[in-house]
């Protein structure tokens, strides 16, 4: 007699479920169903409709949290990405000895983001900070910045730690790439007289576009994501210069306890980067279909 | 499939679900059973950690039964998100450490303050404490937190060393201020040192500084919301925060560093002055023991507050309503301010409220002072984040800073305030 087997792989996934259930399913719906409330975490819930939703819309700070944002991932796509493949490129031309280079560059990742933040913190330290010292030691006391304290580099200066740490990350995702380039194609190219640049802009980065695209979408996701470096370096100072939305929404209910205008501002958050990715998923399916290594 | 196999496969998958889902649904709904006396602070720093370990091994000694645990949080996570958590939670302290004022009422208000008036007047904390000090303590005619520390939450300490090389006393008035400023800025020392970033250090300086323009009622009514800031007076009290600015009082990277980091610039003596709490005595001598300094109140302001006026806050311990141990909470705080314990903590250079902290013989000249300064202030100023709303304190304070950076007029920054209140 054949078993019934129907019910028993369900009954298994029960557990998976379950899990997945209250660590991501459920809080979104809550945090969705507290976006309608005025809470502050624990006295009262008062149901308020989209008033929440009209305060974020009107909020000035919350607005200018998406332009820090975007400028921020900007700049990220060029410190992280864009530097990540030029030195993707460096060590897949001479591999002979690249593997130190490769551990340097790639060392920041392994790193915890909050004590990279302490250390650049102190790099920055406009009073005991190396860098204003290593200026003021090569004659340069005109470039010397109050870098955390001024509005005009403070986002910069938070994007260069990004930068200083990703840029590793991304380069070990491209070298792999370029990996998988094929040989023939390298070879092919370099009889018919092609230099290393050459090699690099018109075979190894066309044939990993693929690779590129995975790298950017990370890039900007997870640029809306970030957190660590902005509250730990300037906790959205100087003057809101880099608030981002999670900074401002963290405040927002852990500060102030305003847990349904918070929810609320996650909401926003959520399906301005879900609808972000559709956009690029799209855009990107859209192309004509990219050569892949 | 058997029958049998079906039902093990059905009971181990909705036992792993039900055990998850319990666990998930955990959350507490306040006080536990069990004999376990949970008390909640930030972190009061090593040496009185010390003395809160042998208070709590005292208290279990006396009560084999009691077993007490001590939770030190970080300092700002607690003023946050941590002691809301903590109330929420499955298991609750039965006593935690709070700021008398809006918090305080507050606490009362959520139903997480217990009514402590017979502790205080007929049971084991009668006699402990002058009466007088329970008048802000009391929510709705019920004394709610037994009073531990008072903070003075800004003064102007100097650096005695470095005056005295540059033939300066200390400022008492705001043009002695401002001269004394121009004289250090003139020899390259920062004047006076401030580790904004969390905006609260220079929040309450010179949140202090605009209650001595502005007079206290309209301090405290703005603050209440009860008025606007966008007024004359508030913007003449801001425009003195700008001549602070305009004459390089502060540090150029105050708004970028912490509280820590401003600390230090007086620490190391890159700094004459530093404008923070009387928590500074028992920093500085655990940082920086070589540092001769001491302190003045804030100097006087042209302007409708009083002119002593002191900035502070009634510091103490709460119990917690929905506790099930509140008179095993009250003979532990009998046991904390007891005349050995309260010793203790002098030594750990913290001066508790008690009265019998009076007949220390070992409490630094600078805290004595500090609290005798407290005690016998005209006005008391409540500092905005402790003593009213935390979203306007916090507009005030980035208000301040945007002055005292440069980046807004005092105009538009007042201005500025209402706008975010809406």
């Amino acid at each position: 007699m054949k078993p019934n087997r129907r019910v028993t792989p369900y009954l298994f996934l029960v557990p998976t479920m379950a899990v997945f259930g209250f660590a991501v399913l459920f809080p979104v719906i809550m945090t969705f169903a507290y976006s309608f409330t005025e809470w502050n975490g624990y006295g009262t819930m008062v149901f308020v409709g989209i008033d929440n939703y009209i305060k974020a819309a009107n909020d000035t700070l919350f607005r200018d949290s998406f332009v820090h944002v975007l400028i921020y991932i900007a700049a990220t796509i060029l410190l992280e990405v864009v530097v990540g493949l030029v030195l993707a490129g460096l060590v897949s031309v001479r591999r002979r000895g690249s593997l130190w280079f490769r551990v340097a560059i790639f060392t920041p990742v392994m790193l915890p983001m909050v004590v990279v933040a302490v250390l650049w913190a102190f790099v920055y330290n406009n009073d005991f900070g190396l860098l204003n010292a290593a200026l003021a030691n090569f004659g340069l006391e005109d470039l010397q910045r109050v870098w955390l304290g001024d509005p005009a580099t403070a986002l910069l200066a938070v994007s260069v730690v990004s930068g200083w740490v990703y840029a590793g990350f991304y380069m070990t995702i491209f070298y792999a790439a370029f990996s998988q380039v094929p040989t023939e194609v390298i070879e092919a190219a370099r009889l018919d007289g092609a230099g290393e640049w050459q090699l690099f802009r018109r075979i190894k980065v066309p044939m990993i576009g693929n690779a590129i695209t995975v790298a950017l979408l990370l890039c900007i996701t997870g640029g809306f994501q970030g957190f660590d470096l902005f509250y730990v370096m300037t906790n959205g100072g100087p003057y809101g210069a880099t608030e981002i939305p999670t900074t401002y929404l963290v405040k927002s209910v852990f500060t102030f306890g305003n847990v349904g205008y918070g929810s609320a501002m996650a909401v926003v958050l959520t399906a301005v980067v879900v609808a972000l990715g559709l956009v690029f998923t799209r855009v990107n399916r859209e192309k004509p279909e990219n050569v892949s290594a | 499939m058997t029958d049998r196999r079906k039902v093990t496969t059905a009971a181990v998958a909705a036992l792993s679900a039900t055990a998850l889902i319990l666990s998930g649904c955990a959350a507490g709904d306040g006080g536990s059973d069990d004999n376990v006396l949970r008390i909640a602070m930030g972190s009061p720093g090593e040496a009185q950690i010390r003395v809160w370990d042998h208070v709590a091994a005292q208290f279990e000694a006396a009560n084999p039964d009691v077993t007490v645990e001590m939770n030190y949080q970080d300092d700002d996570l607690y003023q946050t998100i941590g002691l809301p958590n903590l109330l929420n939670g499955r298991n609750a302290p039965d006593i935690y450490f709070e700021w008398a004022g809006a918090r305080l009422e507050q606490r009362a208000a959520d139903g997480f303050a217990a009514d402590l008036t017979d502790a205080v007047t007929t049971g084991p904390i009668a006699g402990l404490f002058d009466e007088k000090v329970f008048t802000s303590l009391t929510v709705d005619d019920a004394v709610v937190m037994v009073p531990h520390a008072a903070d003075v939450a800004n003064v102007l300490w100097y650096n005695e060393d470095i005056f005295a090389d540059a033939g300066l006393t200390p400022p008492t008035t705001w043009d002695e201020l401002l001269a004394t400023c121009d004289a250090l800025d003139a020899e390259g020392i920062i004047p006076i040192a401030s580790g904004n970033k969390d905006l609260w250090a220079a929040g309450n300086w010179l949140a202090h500084m605009t209650s001595r323009v502005v007079g206290e009622d309209v301090y405290s009514s703005a603050l209440s919301g009860e008025t606007d800031f966008n007024t004359p007076e508030w913007v003449e009290a801001f425009g003195y925060v700008k001549d602070l600015a305009d004459h390089n009082c502060v540090n150029e990277s105050a708004n970028a560093v912490d509280d820590n980091e401003g600390a230090q610039l007086f620490f190391q003596g890159k700094a004459a002055m530093h404008a923070i709490g009387s928590w500074l005595v028992s920093w500085a001598i655990d940082e920086a023991p070589e540092l001769n300094f001491d302190y003045v109140n804030l100097p006087s302001m042209p302007g409708a507050g009083d002119q002593d006026s002191v900035i502070g806050v009634v510091t103490g311990y709460v119990v917690n309503a929905k506790s099930s141990k509140q008179d095993v909470a009250a003979e532990f705080l009998a046991l904390l301010n007891n005349d050995e314990n309260v010793q203790a903590f002098i030594g750990a250079e913290l001066t508790p409220m008690a009265l019998s902290a009076s007949t220390g013989e070992d409490i630094d000249s600078r805290s004595a002072g500090l609290i005798d300064m407290l005690e016998t202030a005209p006005a008391i100023v409540l500092p905005p984040d402790t003593g009213y709303d935390l979203e306007t304190a916090n507009a005030l304070y980035a208000a301040l800073a945007e002055v005292l950076g440069g980046q807004s007029t005092p105009e538009d920054a007042v201005a500025g305030i209402d706008q975010k209140l809406g």
